[in-house]
C-alpha cells in the first residue's frame, strides 16, 4: 500500500539540509524530481501503513536521483516552453531561484549518504505516542531554516504579499463567482501554479516549509487558495509522485507555468470516500493503444478551467491467477482527447470564486501512455495524493487568522460603548486570547509537520498532516465565529469581508477528507501500529500469564498511588525550557497515561475497535492535543533560547494551551475508562438510533397535553 | 337419549346467555364486548369467485329471539329513523321533559348507553356529559357518615360507573364538566367519582403507550387502508408503496369478470437490492394471507419471500482491500474483543428467509397475486428469471369469524350479540403453487 508513499518519501530525502541541524552543506530546500525508480515500486504487503524503506533501496534511489539533479538547471531552461519570464514588479520568483540551483545540486550528492545513515533512527512521532513514548528527536528542537533560506523565502513572500494586498479584490471574486483573468495571469507570472513542481520542470521546486510559508499569504483569498491547491496539491501531484519521466516532461512544465490548469477527478455521485463504488470505467480499446473512458465526476474543483485531469476509473485487471477483477487506475486526461464536457459551475456557500462543477467523460480516448502509475494501482495513487496535501492548511489558516486578529483588534480598540473601548471588556479580551492561541498552535503544528516532511528519511507524516488539518479547520471555524462576535452586527453584513471569511472557512471542515473521517484515520493508523507492537503482551495477558498480569497490576497500583511521570523532556539537559517545565510535565503525564489507555483499549476491543467510532474520536482528540502541546513546547523553547522577539508572549500562549489541552485530555482519558460515569456513549447511541428509526425529532411539543 | 338432551340443554343455555348479553343489565351491560364483524375476507369483491368461495353454508337459523320491549325505547325513534348526535341529544331532552321526576332514569341511561354506537356518539364527550345530566342532582349525595361508609344508592352509582366505563372503553377522557356533574350527583366521596379520578390518572399515562399508533379514524377507501396497513408492517421508511391495480368503481353492471380487486404493494430499496441479488435457481414464495388488525378492522397481506440460504452457500462478507480511500476498514490484529467487553446476549436466533415485498389485495387468489408479481417484475427485472411459487392458505389469523357477516353492513346492531351458536365457516385452503 505504501510502495508509493515510500517513493514519495524518497523524493523528499534531499529537501532538507539544515532543517534539523543535521545536514551539512549550504543548500536550499528544494523538492526534486527523483525520476521513476522502478526498484522502489515493489509492493509491500497490503494493509501495511508503515513505510520503512530498506536502506539499500533508498540508497539506490538516492544515487540515481543525483544524476538529473546535477543537470537540473540546464533542463529547467531547456524545457520551459516559450513562457514569458516577465516578472511581476520586475522580479519573478523563478528568476530569484535560478542562480543558486547549481550549487545546491552539487551539494546534494555529498550530503545524501550521510542523511541516509542518519535516517534510520527516526521514527514516526505520532505513532510512538500511542505507545506512551515521546520520540524527542523528531520534534525537538523545532525545525529551523538557515538565514539564507529565510532571506530567500522573504524575497518570495514580498511580491506575493504585495500582490494579494493590492491587486486581489476578494470581494469582487466572491460576488462574481469567478477569478478574473488578469488575476490568474499575475498568479501565473508569480509562479504560484508550480510551487512544488521541481525546478527542472519549470516549477519553483519549493520545500514543504516554503510551501507552507507561501500558503500563509495566498490564504488571504479563499477562492484563490482553493484553486491553486486543487491545481497543485492534488491535481498535478499525481504526476510528481508517480508519473514517469515522459509524463513529467510532457505535462509538468506547462502545468507549472499555469498554462494548463489541473483538476483531480475522484468524487462521483455514488462515491465519496468509498472507492469500491466508483462507476467511471475505462476499457481498453481493441488495438490496446487507448482506454475508452466513460463516466461522471462531481464537485470537481477547477473542473471548468482545467485542461489536464487526473481521473480515477475502474479498469479490468487480470490477476496472476488469470481472474479478472475491477481495479482503480489513475489516468492523465487532456481536455483535447475529446468527449469531456462540464456541468455548469456549482453555486456554493463559500469559496465562490473557485470553479466547481461536474465533469462528464464520454468515450474519451486516453492513450495507454497516460496511465498514471500502474494499471490497477490507482487506489494507492489516490491515497498518497490525498495524504500528501493536507499539512498546508495549518499555515494557511494561521495566516488568515493573523490578518483577522489585526482587523478585529483595530475595531475593538476604536469602537466605544459606555465611554469605554470594546477592548476593555473581559469577554472581548478573552476572544483575542483564544484567536491568538489557536493561531499560535496551528502555526507551530504546521511548521513542525512541514519540517518533519522536509527531513531526510522521515517520510510518513500522514497522521501528523491529518492532525494539522483537523485542528486548523476547526480552529478556523471557531475563531472566525468569535471574530464575528466581536464585530457584532458589522460582522454579519456583506459590506465587510468577515462574513465571506466565515463562509469560506466552512469548507475546511469538509474537504480533503472530512474531519470525522480524518479522526478515524488518525486513531486507527496509530492503533494499528500500537496493536502490532503490543501483540505479544496482549496475547500473554489474554492467555492469563501470571507474571505479566502481576506486572500489569503492580504497574496500575503504582500509577494509582500517584507517581510522577518523567519522560525526560525537562530537567538539566531537557529539551524544553524550564519556563515551560510545568507544561512539559503535563504533556509527559498525558502521554504516559495515553499509552496505558491505548493498551487497555486494544485489550478490550482488539480489532473490533474499528466499529467503536466514539472511542476512536476521543483517541484522535487526545492525540491532536498531544501533538499540539508538543509543537508549542518545542517552538516556544526554541524562541526563548534563541531570544526571538516577544517570546514571553509565546510562553504565555504555550502554557495556556497546554493547561487547557491537559484537562481536556484528562477528561477524554477518563471517558475512555471502562464504566466511566463521564461516558455517555450508550445513551448517545440509543438516542440517535431512535431518532434515525423514525427519521424525526421524537419529543412531544412542550405545549402538548394528554387530556 | 341423554346425548340429545344434553345438546338441547346446551343450546338453550347458550341462547339464554345470548339473551342476557342482549338485555342491558346493570353491572355488566357490556361485558360481552360487541362482536362487530371485522372487515371480512373478499370485502372488495362483489361475489366470491369459484376458487375463493367458501364451503356451502348451512341454512341460517332464525337469528332474532323475541325480546321484551324496553321502556323508553320509543324515545329513540323507530329503527331506521334519523341517527345523529342531534337526535340523540333530543332523545335525552325529551326524557327529561317527559318525566320531570326522572322516573326510570337508570333504565333509560342503560338504554341510551347501548344506543350510543347506533347514533355514532360513542366517542362524544358532550353526549356523555348530557347523559350524566339525566341523573337527578343532589338526591344521591350521602348526607352523613354512615351513608358515606355504605354504598349510598348502589344502583344509581353502578349506573354512573357504567357510563364512565363506556367512556373508558371508547377512550373518551372525562373533563371538568364531568367532574362537576358527578360531584353534583353523587358527591365527592362516591364510587363514580373514584372511577373518574382513576380515569384522569391512567388515561393520560396509557394514551401514548402504543409505539405503533393507528389513526383513530381508519380510511374507508380500501386502497388507503391497505396503504396504511402496509406502512404499519414495513419498518423501513424509505419503502415505496405502489398501487398495482385499482378496483373498478362500484357500478351497477358489475359481473364477475369485470371485478378487479385492488392490489397495493410495498417494497423498500433494501428489499429491491436483495431481490436483485437473489439466486434465480432458488424459488421465491408468495405466502399469505396473514392478518393484521387495525383497531377493529382486519386486513390481510401477502409476502414474497425466499428460504434462508443453507449455511454452506452463504457468502461471508469480506472487506475488500481497496475500499476506503481515507482510513483502514479493518485492523490487522490477531485479537478480537475481550470477553469482559462483550455485552452481546447469547441469543438463539431463528433464521428466517429474506422478505422481498409485501402486498395487500382485494382478493386472495392466485390470479390476483400473479398480477402483483407481474407488477413487481417491472421494477425488479431479476424477478422474471426467478420461479415464483404460490403458497396460499385459507384465512387463518382472524379470530372466530362469524359467517354471514362478510361485509358488516351497518353499525353495531344487537343481533350480533346473540349469534354465537352459528357454525364456524368451513374454510377451504387454496391450492398451493
Amino acid at each position: 500500500m505504501r510502495a508509493l508513499g515510500k517513493q514519495a518519501a524518497s523524493e523528499q530525502i534531499h529537501r532538507s539540509k539544515k532543517g534539523l541541524g543535521l545536514a551539512p552543506g549550504a543548500g536550499r530546500w528544494r523538492s526534486r524530481d527523483t525520476g521513476n525508480v522502478p526498484g522502489s515500486e515493489e509492493a509491500k504487503p497490503n494493509g501495511s501503513r508503515e513505510p520503512q524503506a530498506p536502506p539499500d533501496a533508498g540508497e539506490a534511489q538516492a544515487t540515481d536521483v543525483t544524476g538529473p539533479r546535477r543537470l537540473s538547471p540546464a533542463h529547467a531552461h531547456a524545457r520551459r516552453p516559450g513562457r514569458s519570464f516577465a516578472a511581476l514588479g520586475g522580479m519573478s520568483l523563478r528568476a530569484l531561484l535560478r542562480p543558486r540551483a547549481a550549487a545546491a545540486a552539487l551539494a546534494g550528492l555529498a550530503a545524501s549518504r550521510r542523511w541516509l545513515g542518519a535516517s534510520a533512527r527516526n521514527r514516526a512521532f505520532a505513532k510512538e505516542l500511542f505507545l506512551g513514548k515521546i520520540e524527542q528527536k523528531a520534534v525537538f528542537p523545532f525545525p529551523e531554516v538557515s538565514q539564507d533560506e529565510l532571506n530567500e523565502i522573504n524575497q518570495f513572500v514580498g511580491p506575493v504579499e504585495k500582490f494579494f494586498n493590492e491587486e486581489v479584490d476578494s470581494r469582487k471574486i466572491d460576488r462574481e463567482g469567478k477569478i478574473p483573468d488578469d488575476t490568474l495571469e499575475k498568479l501565473r507570472q508569480l509562479g504560484l501554479f508550480g510551487i512544488q513542481v521541481p525546478e527542472e520542470f519549470g516549477g519553483l521546486g519549493l520545500s514543504n516549509t516554503m510551501y507552507a510559508r507561501l500558503g500563509e499569504i495566498i490564504s488571504l483569498d479563499g477562492s484563490i487558495t482553493v484553486t491553486l491547491a486543487a491545481h497543485q496539491a492534488i491535481g498535478l501531484k499525481g504526476i510528481i509522485l508517480v508519473g514517469n519521466e515522459e509524463q513529467k516532461t510532457k505535462y509538468l512544465p506547462r502545468l507549472a507555468s499555469g498554462e494548463h490548469i489541473a483538476a483531480f477527478c475522484l468524487t462521483e455521485p455514488a462515491s465519496g470516500s468509498d472507492a469500491a463504488s466508483i462507476r467511471t470505467r475505462a476499457t481498453l480499446s481493441e488495438d490496446k493503444k487507448h482506454y475508452i473512458l466513460n463516466g461522471t465526476k462531481v464537485w470537481i474543483t477547477n473542473g471548468g478551467l482545467a485542461t489536464i485531469f487526473t481521473v480515477f476509473a475502474k479498469t479490468e485487471v487480470i490477476g496472476s491467477d488469470g481472474s479478472v477483477t475491477d481495479k482503480i487506475t489513475a489516468f492523465i486526461v487532456e481536455r483535447d482527447f475529446g468527449g469531456i464536457t462540464n456541468g455548469k459551475p456549482e453555486d456554493k456557500l463559500g469559496i465562490r470564486g473557485s470553479n466547481t462543477c461536474e465533469v462528464h467523460f464520454e468515450n474519451t480516448r486516453v492513450p495507454v501512455e497516460n496511465v498514471l502509475g500502474e494499471v490497477g494501482g490507482g487506489f494507492k495513487v489516490a491515497m498518497n495524493i490525498l495524504n500528501s496535501g493536507r499539512f498546508s492548511m495549518g499555515s494557511a489558516v494561521a495566516g488568515m487568522l493573523k490578518r483577522l486578529i489585526e482587523w478585529t483588534a483595530e475595531y475593538a480598540c476604536t469602537r466605544k460603548q459606555f465611554n469605554r473601548n470594546l477592548s476593555e471588556f473581559g469577554l472581548i479580551q478573552e476572544k483575542f486570547a483564544l484567536m491568538a492561541q489557536k493561531a499560535y498552535v496551528m502555526e507551530s503544528m504546521s511548521y513542525l509537520t512541514a519540517g518533519m516532511m522536509d527531513q531526510p528519511g522521515f517520510p510518513d507524516c500522514s497522521i501528523e498532516a491529518a492532525m494539522v488539518k483537523v485542528f486548523s479547520s476547526e480552529g478556523a471555524w471557531q475563531c472566525v465565529s468569535e471574530a464575528l462576535q466581536i464585530l457584532g452586527g458589522s460582522g454579519y453584513m456583506k459590506d465587510y469581508p468577515y462574513e465571506r471569511l466565515l463562509r469560506d472557512t466552512r469548507i475546511l471542515l469538509i474537504f480533503e477528507g472530512t474531519n470525522e473521517i480524518l479522526r478515524v484515520f488518525i486513531a486507527l493508523t496509530g492503533l494499528q501500529h500500537a496493536g502490532r507492537i503490543l501483540t505479544a503482551r496482549v496475547k500473554e495477558l489474554k492467555r492469563g500469564n501470571v507474571t505479566v498480569i502481576m506486572e500489569t497490576i503492580g504497574q496500575k497500583l503504582r500509577n494509582s498511588l500517584g507517581r510522577s511521570v518523567d519522560l525526560g523532556l525537562t530537567g538539566n539537559l531537557g529539551v524544553v525550557h524550564p519556563s515551560l517545565g510545568e507544561s512539559a510535565n503535563k504533556l509527559e503525564e498525558n502521554v504516559y497515561y495515553f499509552g496505558k489507555t491505548v493498551e487497555t483499549l486494544l485489550l478490550r476491543f482488539g480489532k473490533t475497535i474499528v466499529e467503536e467510532q466514539l472511542v476512536l474520536k476521543r483517541v484522535a482528540n487526545i492525540l491532536i492535543n498531544l501533538y499540539g502541546m508538543t509543537a508549542v513546547l518545542s517552538r516556544a523553547s526554541r524562541s526563548i533560547r534563541t531570544g526571538l522577539r516577544n517570546h514571553d508572549h509565546e510562553v504565555l500562549l504555550a502554557n495556556m494551551f497546554c493547561v487547557e489541552a491537559y484537562f481536556q485530555n484528562l477528561f477524554s482519558l477518563s471517558q475512555l475508562d471502562k464504566y466511566s460515569p463521564e461516558n455517555m456513549d450508550e445513551q448517545i447511541k440509543k438516542v440517535s438510533q431512535q431518532i434515525l428509526e423514525k427519521r424525526a425529532y421524537l419529543c412531544a411539543h412542550p405545549l402538548d397535553r394528554t387530556s | 337419549m341423554s346425548w340429545v338432551r344434553a345438546t338441547l340443554l346446551a343450546r338453550g343455555l347458550s341462547k339464554a346467555w345470548g339473551g342476557i348479553g342482549g338485555t342491558p343489565l346493570p353491572g355488566a351491560p357490556f361485558s360481552q364486548g360487541p362482536l362487530q364483524a371485522p372487515r371480512g375476507l373478499h370485502c372488495g369483491v362483489a361475489a366470491p369467485r369459484e376458487e375463493t368461495s367458501l364451503a356451502p353454508r348451512p341454512p341460517e337459523p332464525p337469528r332474532k329471539p323475541v325480546q321484551a320491549p324496553q321502556p323508553h325505547a320509543e324515545l329513540f325513534g323507530a329503527p331506521g329513523a334519523d341517527r345523529s348526535k342531534g337526535s340523540f341529544l333530543r332523545a335525552l331532552q325529551s326524557f327529561s321533559q317527559y318525566s320531570v321526576r326522572r322516573r326510570g332514569h337508570v333504565d333509560f341511561i342503560y338504554l341510551a348507553l347501548s344506543k350510543m354506537r347506533e347514533f355514532g356518539v360513542e366517542r362524544d364527550l358532550a353526549a356523555y356529559n348530557q347523559l350524566l345530566d339525566v341523573f337527578p342532582k343532589e338526591v344521591f349525595r350521602p348526607r352523613n357518615v354512615f351513608q358515606r361508609i355504605f354504598v349510598h344508592y348502589p344502583r344509581q352509582q353502578e349506573c354512573g360507573i357504567a357510563v364512565l366505563e363506556q367512556m373508558e372503553k371508547f377512550g373518551v377522557m372525562p373533563n371538568k364538566d364531568t367532574e362537576f356533574l358527578l360531584i353534583q350527583i353523587f358527591g365527592r366521596k362516591s364510587y363514580p367519582m373514584l372511577k373518574y379520578l382513576r380515569m384522569r390518572l391512567w388515561f393520560t399515562r396509557f394514551q401514548n403507550i402504543n409505539p405503533f399508533p393507528v389513526p383513530r379514524e381508519l380510511p374507508q377507501d380500501p386502497v388507503d387502508l391497505a396503504r396504511l396497513g402496509l406502512r404499519h408492517v414495513e419498518p423501513d421508511l424509505s419503502a415505496q408503496v405502489t398501487i398495482y391495480q385499482m378496483s373498478l368503481p362500484n357500478d351497477m353492471t358489475r359481473t364477475e369478470e369485470a371485478t378487479k380487486p385492488h392490489i397495493v404493494g410495498i417494497q423498500s430499496p433494501d428489499q429491491k437490492a436483495a431481490l436483485a441479488r437473489h439466486d434465480p435457481a432458488r424459488p421465491v414464495f408468495v405466502e399469505g394471507p396473514f392478518s393484521l388488525w387495525l383497531h377493529n378492522k382486519c386486513v390481510y397481506y401477502h409476502i414474497l419471500r425466499a428460504d434462508p440460504l443453507p449455511p454452506e452457500e452463504r457468502e461471508v462478507e469480506e472487506i475488500p482491500e481497496e475500499w476506503n480511500l481515507y482510513y483502514p476498514m479493518k485492523l490487522d490484529l490477531e485479537y478480537g474483543r475481550g470477553g469482559w467487553d462483550d455485552y452481546e446476549f447469547d441469543i438463539d436466533e431463528v433464521e428466517e428467509g429474506p422478505i422481498f415485498a409485501m402486498c395487500m389485495a382485494g382478493a386472495h387468489d392466485q390470479a390476483t397475486l400473479a398480477k402483483w408479481i407481474q407488477g413487481l417484475q417491472e421494477t425488479n427485472p431479476a424477478l422474471a428469471q426467478i420461479p415464483v411459487v404460490f403458497r396460499l392458505s385459507g384465512v387463518s389469523g382472524e379470530l372466530l369469524t362469524p359467517t354471514g357477516m362478510e361485509e358488516p353492513t351497518g353499525p353495531f346492531s344487537e343481533s350480533h350479540q346473540d349469534t354465537d351458536d352459528h357454525q364456524q365457516p368451513q374454510q377451504q385452503s387454496h391450492g398451493g403453487s
